[in-house]
């Protein structure tokens, strides 16, 4: 019996009454958004470079790779969802060209905002929209995008089941989701390293570069309660995605979910 | 780990490093803009996929697990519409080799070593632009080092260049006398096909380089 079961477990049970989780802690459902915004509020200014360290470097290759499943081509229209600082929407940019659209969206402002500077710094100006928005009440119409991407975002979202619901709705028939989370590592001993790393180490490293060890052990625990490879799958299955498949990656310490509209 | 995506990431690195370097390149790389290129060697486990905008993009066309196969089917249906945009290359190590030699072409084509398809203006404009990269090593290398190992430095860069050079000329002189309206096709794929082994001995002579540079760099840090 797995440590990522048991969790799974408590979510289950704390999801069915007015309570969610807030990494370990349990929190009224309708404070969880407020209480994620804060955290990336005060994480934005330095999340770039927390991101480099936290990973040593590894994001990038995860991102890549997820870049690489897209299947985005010239003309295509690209919701990168929970956008935050762009990593990925500036990429899509430069694929999709003049005649596609890139849309950046974050719930939080902050995050926009310097995923805003950073973009136009980097000269990318002309096919991207900026829109602050729920994952879980998506403010486009129906059947809008040929991908939808989500890097570390939906283990944020207070209800996971009802934003991949409307991501469906708002992908185009033929249109792909991809959802880049942390996950389940494969073997025990991986999953022992890593959660000395993640409860440990990451939470000073926050403090030390950051001065914010809060956040981060927030971080560590939003990524123990995140529903592993199996589960994610089953609910993206629920709302209707289909070919749903997954790729472990780093050993499951991230996972890269696909899923189709039809 | 995904392997394949520490190499293409290198390989962009590369690029936009020398591209950044030659503000000449900007033209050439301006009438790229929006197309792609597919490179496929045989030999090597994934296809690489050149995407032109202000920069170079490097793609690799892997895909989930062992799904790859009808993913590709899936790719080839769906991109009919731009794919008058792109030029794909498939060939093998062994079809570089040959390549060299324009009477092979045929054979090669003939022996399926070699596949072009798509918009051979692309896979002209990548030649040219990796071609005409000019680059003042010595000036870049004298900023960090000082002269005097710059120049020696750079004389040892400046041979394979030279190589990669001539190589090139002597491939678009054929072109442009006219090979391509006696072998068609053929013409074609030398081009491109020469052009890849050029990108890939300047991405090798750009790496031993760069190595030297952050070495240089690092004793200078040191001693100052
Ligand atoms: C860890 S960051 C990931 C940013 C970026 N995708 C990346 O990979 O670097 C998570 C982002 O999710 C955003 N977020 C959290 N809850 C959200 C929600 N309900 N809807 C949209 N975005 C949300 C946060 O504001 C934050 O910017």
């Amino acid at each position: 019996m797995s440590d990522t079961q048991a969790s799974s477990a408590e979510t289950n049970q704390a999801e069915s009454d007015d309570q969610t989780h807030f990494g370990f802690k349990q929190v009224d459902k309708n404070q969880k958004a407020s209480m994620v915004a804060d955290v990336f509020h005060s994480v934005a200014a330095k999340y770039d470079v927390m991101n480099d360290l936290m990973s040593m470097g590894i994001h990038r290759i995860w991102k890549r790779f997820t870049i690489d499943c897209s299947g985005v081509r010239a003309g295509h229209k690209v919701l990168d969802l929970a956008g935050g600082t762009g990593d990925l929407a500036a990429k899509f940019s430069r694929i999709v060209g003049e005649s596609g659209k890139v849309v950046l969206a974050d719930i939080n402002n902050a995050m926009l905002t310097v995923g805003r500077d950073k973009l136009r710094d980097m000269g990318i100006v002309n096919n991207i929209d900026y829109v602050q928005a729920n994952a879980e009440a998506l403010p486009f119409p129906d059947n809008t995008f040929d991908l939808i991407t989500i890097a570390f975002g939906l283990r944020n979202v207070t209800d996971k089941d009802k934003a991949l619901a409307s991501m469906y709705r708002v992908l185009k028939p033929g249109g792909r989701l991809l959802v880049l989370e942390f996950s389940k590592p494969e073997s025990e001993m991986l999953s022992k390293v890593y959660d000395l790393y993640s409860f440990h180490l990451l939470p000073k490293m926050g403090k030390l570069v950051a001065n914010d060890s809060e956040s981060y052990q927030y971080l560590a625990e939003s990524i123990r309660m995140h529903p592993d490879q199996e589960t994610l799958k089953g609910m993206m299955d629920a709302v209707g995605f289909e070919q749903t498949t997954y790729h472990n990656l780093t050993g499951g310490i991230v996972a890269l979910h696909r899923g189709f509209k039809f | 780990m995904p392997a394949a995506q520490l190499v293409s990431a290198s390989i962009e690195r590369i690029i936009n490093h020398l591209l950044k370097l030659d503000s000449d390149s900007k033209a050439a790389l301006a009438k790229l803009k929006g197309k792609r290129l597919t490179v496929k060697l045989r030999e090597f486990p994934w296809p690489l996929t050149f995407v032109f905008s202000d920069k170079v993009d490097v793609l690799v066309n892997e895909s989930f697990d062992n799904q790859s196969q009808k993913e590709q089917a899936n790719i080839s249906l769906q991109d009919t519409a731009s794919a008058n945009q792109d030029c794909r290359i498939e060939l093998s190590f062994s079809a570089l080799q040959t390549i060299q030699d324009s009477s092979q072409i045929t054979g090669l084509i003939q022996r399926n070593e070699l596949k072009l398809d798509g918009d051979l203006s692309v896979a002209q404009g990548f030649g040219d632009l990796i071609k005409n990269i000019d680059i003042d090593w010595e000036e870049q290398l004298s900023k960090y080092t000082g002269d005097v190992i710059a120049h020696s430095v750079f004389n040892a860069g400046k041979q394979a260049a030279r190589k990669i050079n001539k190589h090139t000329k002597a491939l678009l002189t054929i072109l442009s006398e006219g090979a391509i309206e006696e072998k068609n096709i053929a013409a074609h794929k030398l081009l491109v096909e020469d052009f890849c082994s050029d990108v890939n001995q300047l991405r090798s002579a750009t790496e031993r380089l760069e190595a030297r540079l952050t070495l240089l760099e690092k004793q200078r840090l040191k001693t100052t």
